[in-house]
């Protein structure tokens, strides 16, 4: 075989290996949410419906859920929901596929996420920067470096109210996020505290990463060549140290997740986080199992795409042919 | 013999102390309601204030602080128990398992493990703590194996192990009498940092709504503060403080095992 045919097969192992992967994420997920909601002591029927419902309507639901199948006929056709991304209607909106609100609800998260995951690169880079780099006197690089472990050390759940409080009631400098009329600054005001631990965890790493980097001796021929220190720091330096920095992105999204269910229900903004705490309250088990499923699917495609763009920045990194 | 620096656990005495005096000392039933009080600030007889319905915060805080440092403690314990031992067996047995295990810790640990303790809690009427741990355990044993792994990595071409091996012993006699000791330095400095995750995710949960269903939690304190913001910011002062102060606490505790030795890895 050709040296391409050779590099195009072991292309196509490495994507298959990942696909798998991804796959039997989503499915170790799902089934393990599927389980607990049957095998936890308790009636799922009663749950939904309480203890003061009739025989005849805990019989309906137990039979729109195939609560009254056996396990295994349930599980089977749980995964050919699963396969087709149709999990039943909502039972809370009944005519409603669980899907389609899962769906609606991702897009507000995703975009509060995805403005966290930009605000905080920069901000943490930037730190990692300012305590890496020749601008600040040694013990300014120190307090941005106890700065980043400070703030990676304060749980979100316990600043965010307090720096909402002190900005949007006491100073009125940003308006209320759950304020319909808040706009675009109330999101980025939401967007910026979820950024914050994530800022502070990239911050670290990236120093972390800046001084190994800063060891190499090309980033002293840089210098003899006249480069300033912008342009050693940022252009020499930088895309070598950003491996780690994507990796730890996209590691850290799982809390940023959980972060946004937390900023969603302070805000009471809808999203991911409302709707699983609305089908919590009226255990809207379809709803439940599907945002689970959708929030392994957009965990799995995050690795995937830091994992690609780690090996587009890095050609260290790059499957050898 | 066990090294530990006991000067990092005394934040942790000194808070356990505060918070089981803090709720013997309560003169009245934790939690009792009375409208009339509802949102005063703190004074002499109540240096945190009262919350909603007149609740008096100190003795819900100093309650709901111990009780969540029982929660971390516990469920670190059980990943430490869990991980250590399937971290050391996998870096030991190497090949597939090893490599199952490396990544279903990568995924773990980074998965929104939040969102599924959501999902899980969903299958009981009202969580108690026990269902709460439970949630917290299915993730909690993946940075101990993780570690675990690291360090088996290091240790399984020491000259002991091999010396082990061709005297004849099995590979869970190894693992047992040769590896896990050399575990328990590096996974004891763990039990403090997932100790403290487990507070914050606790406190997490119960200010979604999803607490404990004795409603005692750092989580509800700070979901009552958010809603009485503007009118009584104490509240919300009173829980940001606590969730901070007892995660913080039970993250120092774990550094006073940070220069811990066993008799056999200092010989």
């Amino acid at each position: 075989m050709t040296r391409a045919g050779n590099s195009a097969v072991r292309v196509a192992r490495v994507l298959f290996a990942r696909a798998a992967e991804s796959t039997a994420v989503v499915l170790i997920l799902a089934s393990t949410v599927f389980f607990a909601l049957r095998w936890l002591p308790g009636d799922p029927a009663r749950l939904v419906l309480g203890d003061e419902a009739s025989p005849a309507e805990l019989a309906k639901v137990r039979a729109s859920l195939h609560l009254d199948e056996p396990i295994a006929f349930q599980y089977v056709r749980f995964l050919r929901g699963l396969a087709s991304l149709d999990l039943g209607d909502s039972l809370r909106r009944p005519g409603t596929p669980a899907m389609a609100r899962v769906a609606g609800a991702l897009g507000p998260t995703a975009e509060l996420a995805l403005v966290a995951v930009a605000i905080g690169s920069v901000l943490g880079i930037g730190a990692a920067l300012l305590a890496s780099g020749p601008w600040l006197p040694s013990r300014g690089r120190l307090w941005v470096e106890r700065l980043l472990v400070a703030a990676a050390a304060t749980p979100l759940v316990a600043f965010a109210p307090v720096v909402t409080w002190a900005l949007a009631v006491r100073i009125r400098a940003v308006p209320l996020p759950g304020d319909p009329d808040a706009g675009a600054a109330g999101l980025l005001f939401a967007c910026a505290l979820l950024a914050i631990p994530l800022a502070a965890h990239v911050g670290r790493i990236g120093c972390a990463s800046l001084a190994e980097v800063a060891r190499q001796p090309f980033l002293a021929v840089a210098r003899a060549k006249g480069g300033g220190p912008l342009r050693v720091w940022i252009v020499h330096a930088l895309p070598v140290a950003v491996g780690p920095i994507v990796a730890v992105i996209a590691t850290q999204l799982g809390a940023l997740l959980g972060g946004a269910v937390v900023l969603e229900r302070m805000f009471e903004r809808w999203g991911l986080g409302t709707l699983l705490l609305d089908a919590y309250a009226s255990r809207d088990l379809p709803v439940l199992e599907g945002a689970v499923v959708a929030a392994g699917g957009v965990f799995v495609l995050a690795q995937a795409l830091g994992a690609a763009v780690h090996t587009a920045i890095d050609p260290r990194v790059r499957v050898e042919p | 013999m066990i090294a530990v620096r006991w000067r990092d656990s005394v934040p942790l005495v000194v808070l356990g102390a505060i918070s089981a005096a803090g709720a013997l000392a309560a003169r009245e039933p934790i939690g009792r309601l009375s409208p009339v009080r509802a949102f005063q600030g703190p004074s002499w007889t109540s240096p945190f204030g009262y919350g909603e319905a007149g609740v008096d915060l100190l003795p819900v805080v100093c309650s709901a602080a111990g009780r969540a440092m029982l929660l971390g403690a516990a469920v670190a314990l059980f990943g430490f128990a869990v991980g250590t031992p399937l971290g050391g067996a996998a870096a030991l047995s190497r090949g597939r398992f090893e490599r199952v295990v490396d990544r279903a810790c990568d995924l773990v640990q980074a998965f929104p493990s939040f969102i599924l303790a959501l999902a899980v809690l969903s299958a009981v009427r009202a969580p108690s703590r026990v269902h709460i741990a439970f949630v917290f355990a299915l993730s909690a044993w993946a940075p101990f194996a993780r570690l675990a792994l690291a360090e088996t990595r290091t240790l399984r071409a020491a000259a002991f192990v091999e010396a082990a091996f061709a005297l004849g012993r099995r590979p869970s006699g190894v693992l047992a009498h040769h590896i896990v000791p050399h575990l328990l330095g590096v996974g004891a400095v763990q039990l403090g940092s997932t100790a403290a995750s487990i507070v914050v995710s606790e406190a997490a949960l119960g200010f979604v709504g999803l607490g404990p269903r004795d409603g005692v939690s750092l989580g509800a304190v700070l979901d009552q503060g958010v809603a009485s913001m503007l009118r009584a910011p104490h509240v919300l002062a009173v829980g940001a403080v606590a969730v901070t102060v007892t995660s913080g606490v039970m993250l120092l505790a774990g550094r006073s095992f940070a220069g811990v030795t066993t008799s056999r890895s200092s010989r």
